[in-house]
């Protein structure tokens, strides 16, 4: 990696003061987050970026809480871990969705140091992206190479110009349960659903996310919500020992004995962004989850699904995991 | 007068790269030692735990990658970022104006051709490995890139670069062999024929630790290299050239290594570089390979495209073959041995050439050429019996020449339940469906006279055992201290074992599975005389004839007297005993005959294969000690099970670039990954003497899985890796078809 300056803050606001005030490429790349850096080391040490300075986040106190009540719901800080998550007695009882994708994370050791924060801003695992030798679409270069290269893990849904598939296992479970990310910025303080905050490379093919330059997300709230004590995180991996999804299905329901009250299913690893499915949703709705009905709300869920040479697999997949999202949740 | 000595031929094995050749020599027919016979051992053929294995686990053991030396630099290089491009300037100076940047070397010049990603086209060492980063970063080099040659439809397209020097087209080393013709006829006249096309991967060996040495020279004319090598003495004559010193004078040293599967067989690319570095910095320098760098540019196991169509009659007998095997070695060779792999086929036609891409040269992998032909012929056997509705087992034994063969895989059936196999294929309810395989494999694993070993009694008592032969990992400092401790009647604590260091006699490098075979032989001659020599001593104080000296557990007895070790010691002169042994050919044998069956689950809904349990049945001539052996065996399983589900090496076609030289893209079989279980079924029922198993218990694991995919789902999966996208996309095929 090359050499840059490291700076503890001790406040958000001094880390949003450090950060840079412009909108191009570049000023997203002069000074990188430190969270638990499982991702922006990575990024470092193959020189995918290599920023001017690295603001450590770590030294600010307070973020690294879980809380919940009946009014606010679950609060996640941004530097909470994935295994202080998925460990959580609270998220394991009430958001059991929420637990099963931070453990789904990586390796033991990769969940003990990352965090949720960096978890929702990690950058794309996309091999050509992460090759040093490449200057992709989403470097700043000319060309998405995974369209009609070697795309087996790229994505089916939402695509173009880039065909990143987005790579955390928390954000469609997040978005499934109506999650909001708190951002500070220098503006002060916004909120935006997972929804907005998620973008589609037609907006920017460099960025995945919404925010400036300037602005840190500092929590996740999860509202209470009668889906939320039902919901899963499917996730399908080549390696299960340490993997990115393949495909994963984010589902909730709930349920008036034997039919299905309401439904909500977000997709992991197929799309550039958690990839919701409202149709999918709607073919649940009122019914009993037989063969016919999960079929109808797998078809719906892929609808529109275009696959690259390599990838058409993810169609049968991904709908085989949704139909395995819905029976285990009304199992 | 000349003694006329009784002589008797023998079969050995020599190796050359890894890859075992049968020779046939001469050697004395006399008396000697022999191995007790079992039930009459106190040691050899017990489970005793690896000597160096405490050391292992806790850290203390210091590989070559953990020297470290006073003032010693750090070695990077520059790695090429194309496939085929001319080499226009490397520009340096950025590099040397880095402070603590001490050497930066040209391995290219203007000029040259860099033939593969990863080609190094410069080096750098500097104080500390950042900083070195830093310079390999600085360096700028400007290339002309060429159309480059990545698939064999590229390699053989009109206007293909063409990639071997003196070499007309990419194709070299074309053996064809029988009549095409009259085996299409005999195909023709077949009661049934399968035609598969098959594939596999390139894999690179993906060490634990990574190529390289550490070169201690700091000027003048002596130096030692900690190298990770599998052969101790295939390092000094090279190092010594570029460090321009006496051959003499420079001493390898290996105490422990991470692994090597036939990759490191020499001072490679990598020690040549660290020696240059280190004469010109006249200080030590530390050159291991990054993982990238291992990944892109230190070998692998050659990829195979086989087309094979295979007959037999109405009895499964296998009448005719035809088959086109293309080697996949990159720049190298690549290896696969000619069909009918094991299997006898009346008549035979094979084509088998190589291509040449521009993708780094193919190394020895653990069995060269086995793992890929076993795939090939295993799968258009296993198909054939389906085919012909005779039994999986029934129908390879008929085509099995060896009873040994035949004996393992009676016994690998009863231990998996071959009973309980799809009797149809696929056959299985539900979307989770299970399926059991098997195959077979064979290898040499011979010995041959090189290794020099020592047996050092001091008149304290201790004793050492040195040779200069390497620990692959299998357990040597082991078996060594047992094989001594047994013929002085001694426990294997009480051996100091010396091994590692090319100033010790000399010992073959460990490849072709001949270490073992090759090694402990000459342990136990010199043993042995030291015993002969140990008894006549003790003979005269005893009052007995040497022949009448028995060793004892911790005592020499003659008569109704004894003497402990402490007194037997202590009759060797005062320099102490040294006695050196050599390689014994009745101590040794050759030939190993595999089996292997393999259970799997396979979710029909995501593509995903589990293996639940690996029957693994090895005959290893003399088994020295169980648990090394089950250890080598398993390990071997293992790793062709995730050859079979899940690494490959990827390299676009288009852009000419490997896409997963990392460990997360490159995907190695992790704990979840591992079977329930992995029974060794060790056959040692024929009294041969020792044979080397260090390879045969790779060859049929991965196509004893594919096998058994096919019979829990009824579709053949004909490319290694057997991955999720490749078992959906079979089984929507199938769908579609049905």
């Amino acid at each position: 990696m090359n050499a840059f300056e490291l700076v503890k803050v001790r406040t958000v606001d001094q880390a949003v003061g450090l950060l840079p005030t412009g909108r191009r490429r570049n000023d997203y790349a002069r000074v990188k987050i430190l969270a638990g850096g499982q991702d922006l080391l990575s990024e470092l040490k193959e020189r995918i970026i290599e920023p001017d300075s690295v603001i450590d986040l770590k030294s600010v106190p307070g973020l690294d809480t879980v809380s919940h009540n009946d009014r606010d719901g679950l609060t996640i800080g941004a530097l909470v871990t994935l295994t202080d998550l998925a460990e959580n007695d609270v998220v394991r009882e009430r958001f059991p969705g929420i637990a099963e994708a931070a453990a789904s994370v990586g390796t033991p050791q990769i969940r003990n140091v990352g965090t949720v924060g960096g978890n929702l801003c990690q950058r794309p695992r996309c091999w050509y992206y992460r090759s040093k030798d490449i200057i992709c679409l989403k470097k700043g270069g000319a060309v998405c190479y995974a369209k009609d290269g070697l795309n087996k893990y790229n994505a089916i849904l939402g695509a173009g110009p880039s065909w990143i598939v987005h790579p955390s296992d928390l954000a469609p479970m997040l978005q499934a349960l109506g999650a909001k990310v708190t951002i500070v910025g220098p503006r002060g303080t916004r909120e935006a659903g997972l929804d907005e905050f998620f973008i589609t490379p037609d907006i920017s093919a460099t960025r995945e996310t919404d925010m400036l330059a300037n602005e840190v997300v500092t929590k996740v709230t999860v509202p209470n919500s009668p889906v939320a004590g039902r919901s899963t995180y499917v996730k399908f991996r080549e390696r299960g020992s340490n993997d990115f999804a393949v495909a994963a299905v984010a589902a909730a329901v709930e349920r008036a004995g034997g039919t299905i009250r309401q439904a909500r299913i977000v997709l992991g690893g197929v799309a550039p962004v958690p990839w919701h499915v409202p149709d999918a949703e709607a073919a649940l709705q009122g019914k009993r989850a037989d063969d016919a009905t999960l079929q109808a709300a797998a078809d719906a869920a892929l609808e529109g699904a275009e696959p690259l040479a390599h990838n058409a697999y993810k169609i049968p997949l991904t709908k085989n995991l949704v139909k395995r999202a819905i029976r285990k949740l009304m199992a | 007068m000349a003694e006329t000595k009784k002589k008797k031929k023998i079969i050995i094995t020599k190796v050359v790269d890894g890859i075992d050749t049968e020779v046939e020599i001469e050697v004395d027919d006399v008396d000697g030692p022999q191995w007790l016979p079992k039930g009459a051992t106190r040691l050899i053929g017990k489970p005793i735990q690896r000597l160096d294995g405490p050391d292992k686990v806790t850290g203390k053991a210091r590989y070559p990658v953990d020297v470290r030396l006073p003032g010693m630099l750090w070695g990077r290089w520059v790695p090429s970022a194309h496939a085929n491009a001319r080499i226009v300037s490397v520009d340096l100076g950025p590099a040397r104006r880095l402070a603590g940047v001490k050497v930066v070397i040209e391995l290219k010049h203007a000029e040259d051709v860099v033939r593969f990603h990863g080609d190094p086209i410069a080096a750098v060492a500097a104080t500390t490995p950042e900083i070195a980063d830093d310079a390999v970063h600085a360096i700028k080099v400007q290339y002309d890139v060429l159309p480059h040659a990545i698939t064999v439809e590229q390699a053989l397209a009109p206007g293909a670069p063409s990639l071997r020097a003196n070499q007309n087209g990419n194709i070299s080393r074309r053996n064809e062999q029988g009549n095409k013709a009259e085996v299409a006829e005999a195909l023709e006249g077949c009661a049934h024929v399968v035609e598969l096309e098959l594939s596999t991967p390139i894999k690179p060996h993906v060490c634990f630790e990574t190529h390289g040495v550490v070169v201690d020279y700091r000027g003048g004319d002596s130096a030692t290299i900690h190298a990770s090598t599998q052969g101790v003495f295939t390092i000094s004559q090279d190092a010594a050239k570029w460090l321009g010193i006496p051959v003499g004078n420079v001493e390898t040293n290996c105490q422990h290594m991470g692994s090597g599967y036939g990759s490191k067989f020499s001072l490679g690319k990598d020690g040549e570089v660290g020696c240059r570095l280190a004469k010109e910095a006249k200080l030590p320098v530390h050159m291991l390979l990054t993982r990238r760098d291992e990944f892109l540019a230190a070998g692998n196991r050659s990829a195979s495209i086989q087309k094979i169509k295979l007959g037999c009659d109405n009895q499964g007998k296998l009448i005719a073959i035809d088959a086109e095997q293309i080697r996949l070695g990159g720049l190298g060779r690549g290896s696969q041995p000619g069909h009918p792999y094991v299997y006898k086929v009346e008549k035979v036609y094979r084509d088998v050439y190589s291509v040449h891409t521009n993708i780094d040269s193919s190394r020895a992998w653990r069995a060269p050429g086995h793992p890929q032909a076993s795939f090939g012929m295993e799968s258009v056997v296993d198909e054939l019996s389906y085919k012909a509705g005779i039994d999986g087992v029934e129908f390879r034994k008929r085509n099995l020449e060896d009873p040994m063969h035949r004996r393992h895989l009676d016994e690998g059936a009863a231990a998996i339940g071959w009973h309980r196999r799809n009797r149809v294929p696929g056959q299985g309810a539900g979307a989770i469906k299970r399926g059991i395989g098997c195959a077979v494999g064979v290898w040499g694993g011979g010995g041959r006279p090189i290794c020099e070993v020592d047996v050092i009694v001091q008149r304290d008592g201790s004793v050492t055992c040195r040779c200069g032969t390497q620990d692959l990992g299998t357990g040597t400092r082991t078996y060594m201290a047992m094989i001594t401790a047994e013929e002085l009647g001694l426990e294997v604590a009480d051996i100091n074992v010396q091994i590692g260091r090319s100033i010790y006699g000399n010992a073959n490098p460990s490849g072709g599975s001949t270490t073992v075979p090759s090694l402990a032989p000459a342990v136990k001659h010199a043993a042995y005389q030291t015993r002969e020599e140990l008894s006549k001593r003790a003979a005269a104080v005893l009052g007995v004839k040497p022949e009448d000296v028995r060793v004892q557990v911790g005592k020499f007895a003659g008569g109704s007297r004894s003497l402990t070790w402490k007194q037997v010691a202590a009759l060797v002169p005062p320099e102490g005993l040294s006695l050196r042994g050599v390689w014994q050919a009745d101590l040794a044998s050759r030939t190993t005959h595999p089996a292997q069956f393999a259970e799997v689950e396979v979710d029909t809904e995501t593509g995903h294969v589990r293996v639940i349990k690996i029957v693994a049945v090895q005959d290893c001539g003399l088994c020295l000690n169980p648990l090394t052996t089950e250890s080598q065996l398993q390990g071997g399983v293992i790793q062709s099970m995730s050859y079979a589900l899940l690494e490959a090496r990827v390299d676009d076609p288009t852009l000419g670039m490997c896409l997963n030289p990392n460990m997360e893209d490159y995907k190695v079989a992790g704990t979840t990954e591992m079977p329930e279980e992995v029974q060794i079924i060790i056959d040692d029922k024929d009294d041969r003497p020792v044979v080397g198993i260090g390879e045969p218990p790779v060859i049929p694991t991965q196509s004893a899985i594919a096998n058994a995919v096919y019979n829990a789902i009824g579709v053949r999966i004909t490319s290694l890796p057997i991955t999720p996208d490749k078992v959906l996309m079979a089984l929507e095929q199938e769908g579609r078809r049905a």
